[in-house]
């Protein structure tokens, strides 16, 4: 047995012998992920899911709804009303505050003004790793710009009151439109319902977000006055049992179940019938439960017959390409099916590019990481809220009707919601749409995000392997491979440095006095080419200089370990947001993985080195992140719509709402980039 | 018998133990010749949450329906997992309804919740069907039956392939079941079982049974699902499910007189309306369907034997031929459950115990 053993060579285990494999054909493995992974990226609309209510304690629609055409109609009177204060010239803004007021102690709920003033625009680069600081109570209403927001509560008659069901209707106290009046009236009437019934199990909150300083930040201050606990709550408690009314105290009902925004839009755009718009989104690319859109689709489309829409990017829609993939698929699905009856997939081309144009939008606003709309400050607590625009086809006869439909369709999600025992916790909370009835679980849109960046290690390990093997004859000092890494690893560490301090420095310009964004954008990125460059000489300079120097030839190890970083940083992207480590993986894997030496293609002067060279500079071209954003938008809008600011201002609107793919950009993507063209004027 | 009258009266007294223990034996090998004499019911919704007030609907129906055919309220053990009527959903506060009509209001008068809520577990339920209590528990929450006694059991909630899903953290599985009323036949604590199941899968989960005197129907077979029969929209909850409702329409026709018989029961199951098949099981039960009234199970009506004199019955030392006349209604629970077990010996032993007050006119058979 012994004698055996010693001539047999000792195999590795199969999972090492699969990694020497594939390492050793990474090219081919390479080009043949990344091209899975797009085609998984493109199939996503097919794969997609038809949603379903999964938690069965929701029941949409099984109680009939007991919102009555009178009720519709007070809310129609209540809606002139404001209006009619609109009209009024002289409006200090707390008129219509008090109106509602009014109207909800006579409907019988409690009721109480909310004052804040908006935050100044902070940057809290890192706020989206410990949420939204409650701890920040300003007292100082010096000015009298603060924003009143009008609070009104409907206890459960039979409840514990631990919990509360939320309705937000965002309005300009000072000039409120008539839309902004028709969701007020919408949410009078279905509240004025609720204050009656006697099945509620949770609270009614109902918010009349004052929007004169933008809807979300109305919202956000209230609820960061609701998470937090101010001196004033327990005075506050006393003085209202003493005095009925409206007060200036905080009321607070149980956590929150569920929030539903209401809103109306201007114009109807293009509906046949009334129409409802979901915006789910909010920031960082997190979604509320799929439960909640599910119930809101299922009573819109089954018990009030309307048109819902997600959102969904129009130009995408009549593009050539997209629509000659669907027509693709159809047929491979046809084919299949001829084949096999059993085998059913491939969906009509139009519904194809249809999904692709919500698939785009809904990752496009994921990957934003910046709210779609006021719902999104609900998510920072963890509560589920979406935003139902509604957009009535009416002409103003037709009020009641449309406040009738909207105000059902509003009592039936909350009776749904209120029949709920937990959380939403049953569907799920990870998931792209593709129309407001179908979505695509993780579990599906994973598999491509992991076939793109599944080359990197591998290439990562091949390269470091090759440059272990292929010593150049001329060096002098035997230096050993396994540490020759290091010198690469140290030039990586010094620009991703960089990265970090280029994603503060807008936040240094941003203390100087007012700049267009232009210059800003010019200032940005010359101080960020200057810093560069002296990082550079810096390093040059240091105790290791010599070393490195003589490791310059070895570019492989350079892009190994640039590869692998682009990994890591890709991967913990994904766990944050998977929309941006999506976006991010098509443009910086081909990016990472082609990159070699210009130099080198120029003398091969064969056609595949040729080739090669001018796919590294497009690939680098379109790599440059404010490149990469004009081209999306000259793509999407056309090419008189862009300036060259606009960059400016989106990377300003991601720091604004504490984006991560704003870091991203900055601390992933830019030195991989920087790294890459590092790579492609090496001296060799 | 007469040589003993020659020894000493010692020895009489231990011949006459003998006695007992032979008449005793034979009673427990012929339990399927004992008479039926007594009616339990033991109704069982095994779900809570607010979406499942069906299965307590069903439940109260039922209970309604066997309390209207004679089983009194002491001899009933409802047990009820949650409580829809005081949840806060509920538009009608403090009453159930099944129907959507809302003429009958489940939840009136009289309603006695034996088990209810986190009391309705698996360990209570086959405590009460063992009989295994602990000494604290009343005897009103307790299955007090004896080999005489005809028990319905009632189970309704959610179930799967050979179990019943409590409450929303454990199960009762077909073994689990089958066990316990093995351990009750040889406790003969029944005469004859009717195990009527109103669950998805309902037919698996009296698979493992094997004790005789065991009739079983459920709403469906395996792979199938049962269903609810109307949604209340008024309440926004389905409010009864379709095999109770139908079990209910039968018995909407009948009265504690009527005698429908078993066979007619379950061919009354239409599988077109139920949306199920409804499964009965009958190898491990004797007697012929179409000879067994349902009120042998659902009510509280058997065969009475009238005698002259109930005061000499238990004096009389054959009182296992005798007939006693026994209340049934008022003071009657506590001689009867006197007399349910095999400490009955004892108990007849003293004479005190036989005598007791007669005050109803109905005729109760009784054996030790």
């Amino acid at each position: 047995m012994a004698e055996v053993s010693a001539v047999v060579k000792p195999k590795p285990r199969p999972i090492i012998r699969i990694g020497l494999f594939l390492i050793s054909h990474s090219l081919f493995v390479s080009i043949v992920c990344c091209i899975a992974g797009v085609l998984a990226l493109l199939l996503l609309p097919v794969l997609a899911k038809n949603t379903y209510i999964s938690e069965n304690a929701l029941m949409p629609g099984s109680a009939s709804a007991m919102l009555s055409s009178d009720d519709a109609s007070d809310g129609h009177v209540f809606l002139n009303k404001i209006m009619s204060i609109s009209s009024m010239s002289k409006n200090s803004g707390i008129e219509i505050p008090e109106l509602i007021a009014k109207h909800i102690t006579e409907s019988g709920g409690e009721v109480n003004y909310h004052k804040f003033q908006p935050l100044s625009d902070s940057f809290h680069p890192l706020q989206f790793f410990v949420g939204p600081d409650a701890g920040i109570v300003q007292d100082n209403y010096s000015s009298t710009s603060y924003g009143v927001n009008t609070v009104g509560i409907v206890r459960a008659p039979r409840g514990d009151g631990k919990e509360a069901i939320i309705i937000v209707t965002p309005y300009n106290s000072v000039k409120p439109t008539t839309s902004e009046a028709l969701s007020l009236g919408v949410a009078y009437s279905v509240f004025t319902l609720l204050s009656r019934v006697s099945w509620l199990a949770k609270d009614i909150i109902w918010v009349a977000a004052d929007s004169r300083h933008g809807e979300h930040a109305a919202v956000a201050a209230w609820l960061r006055d609701y998470y937090t606990l101010s001196s004033g709550d327990l005075e506050h408690e006393v003085t209202s049992v003493k005095r009925e009314g409206v007060s200036n105290g905080f009321r607070r009902a149980g956590t929150m179940a569920a929030a539903l925004v209401i809103k109306v839009a201007d114009s109807s755009t293009g509906f046949e019938k009334d129409g409802l718009k979901i915006y789910a989104e909010a920031s960082n690319g997190q979604m509320p439960n799929l439960d909640l859109i599910n119930i809101d689709n299922y009573l819109a489309v089954h018990g009030q017959g309307l048109q819902v829409r997600v959102e969904k990017i129009w130009s995408l829609l009549d593009s050539w390409w997209l629509y000659s993939l669907g027509e693709l698929q159809e047929l491979i699905g046809k084919v299949a099916k001829s084949l096999n009856p059993g085998w059913k997939f491939g969906i009509p081309a139009s519904d194809y590019v249809e999904g692709c144009a919500t698939l785009a939008s809904s990752l496009y606003n994921q990957a934003l990481g910046v709210p779609t709309g006021p719902h999104g400050a609900f998510r920072d607590y963890q509560v589920d809220a979406i935003t139902l625009e509604f957009s009535p086809r009416f002409s103003s006869s037709q009020r009641v009707l449309f406040l009738l439909h909207v105000g059902r369709l509003v009592e039936g999600v909350i009776r749904s919601v209120n029949n709920l025992l937990e959380k939403f916790h049953q569907s799920f909370f990870l998931y792209l749409m593709t129309s407001p009835s179908r979505f695509v679980s993780v579990g599906i849109y994973m598999i491509a995000f992991a076939l793109l960046i599944a080359p990197l290690p591998l290439a990562a390990a091949a390269l470091f392997s090759d440059a272990s093997k292929s010593k150049s004859p001329g060096e002098s000092i035997p230096t050993s491979p396994a540490w020759n890494w290091l010198y690469a690893a140290k030039t990586v560490l010094i620009v991703h440095l960089w990265g970090a301090i280029v994603t503060i420095i807008p936040y240094l310009l941003h203390q100087s006095p007012d700049s267009s964004p232009l210059t800003s954008l010019s200032m940005w990125i010359a101080s960020s080419a200057i810093l560069l460059f002296f990082t550079r000489a810096a390093s040059g300079s240091l105790p290791f200089s010599r070393a490195s120097q003589l490791q310059t030839s070895e570019w492989t190890l350079l892009k190994a370990v640039t590869v692998a970083t682009a990994f890591i940083g890709l991967c913990l992207m994904s766990v944050i947001n998977y929309a941006t480590a999506e976006i991010g993986a098509l443009l910086l894997v081909p990016m990472c993985l082609m990159a070699v030496p210009l130099r080198a293609d120029l003398k091969a002067k064969t056609m595949k080195a040729v080739v090669r060279g001018a796919c590294n500079l497009l690939l680098v071209f379109v790599g440059f992140p404010p490149a990469a954003f004009l081209l999306s938008k000259v793509a999407l809008a056309g090419f008189d719509r862009v300036r060259l600011d606009d960059f400016w201002n989106w990377t300003e609107s991601l720091r604004e709402w504490n984006s991560a793919t704003y870091i991203y950009i900055c601390m992933v993507h830019l030195p991989c980039w920087v790294l890459c063209i590092h790579i492609l004027l090496h001296r060799r | 018998m007469a040589t003993s009258f020659k020894f000493k009266p010692l020895t009489i007294s231990i011949l006459l133990l003998f006695l007992y223990n032979a008449i005793a034996s034979s009673a427990s090998g012929s339990s399927s010749t004992t008479m039926h004499t007594n009616n339990w019911a033991i109704l069982v919704c095994t779900s809570r949450f607010w979406f499942n007030y069906r299965h307590m609907a069903n439940t109260l129906s039922l209970y309604r329906t066997v309390k209207r055919l004679g089983i009194p309220d002491e001899r009933i053990i409802l047990m009820l997992a949650d409580d829809m009527a005081c949840n806060a959903r509920n538009k009608y506060p403090a009453q159930v309804f099944n129907n959507e009509n809302h003429l009958l209001n489940l939840y009136g008068d009289n309603v006695e919740v034996d088990y209810r809520g986190y009391e309705v577990t698996v360990e209570n339920f086959l405590r009460i069907l063992t009989g295994r209590h602990e000494r604290a528990v009343p005897r009103s929450k307790r299955l007090l039956s004896d080999e005489g006694s005809h028990i319905l059991l009632y189970m309704t909630g959610h179930g799967g392939d050979e179990f019943l899903k409590f409450q929303d953290s454990e199960e009762l599985q077909s073994h689990d079941l089958a066990d316990a009323v093995k351990q009750m036949k040889e406790k003969r604590r029944f005469k004859e079982l009717l195990i009527m199941v109103d669950t998805c899968q309902a037919a698996t989960l009296f698979s493992q049974l094997q004790s005789p005197g065991v009739l079983a129907i459920g709403s469906s077979k395996k792979g199938e699902n049962s269903y609810s029969h109307h949604l209340d929209s008024d309440v926004g909850v389905s409010v009864v499910d379709r095999f109770t409702f139908y079990t209910l329409a039968f018995f909407e026709s009948l009265n504690m007189y009527d005698n429908a018989s078993l066979s007619s029961l379950f061919t009354s199951y239409n599988p077109n309306t139920l949306m199920s098949t409804a499964y009965y099981r009958t190898d491990l039960y004797q007697r012929r369907l179409e000879e067994v009234p349902v009120t042998n199970f659902f009510g509280s009506v058997m065969e009475t034997i009238h005698t002259d004199s109930p005061y000499r019955a238990f004096s009389n030392r054959y009182y296992r031929k005798s007939k006693t006349e026994m209340p049934s209604d008022q003071s009657g629970g506590g001689n009867r459950r006197a007399l349910k077990d095999l400490d009955i010996l004892e108990e007849l032993a003293d004479p005190k115990l036989n005598v007791r007050p007669l005050q109803s006119t109905y005729l109760l058979v009784h054996e030790g």
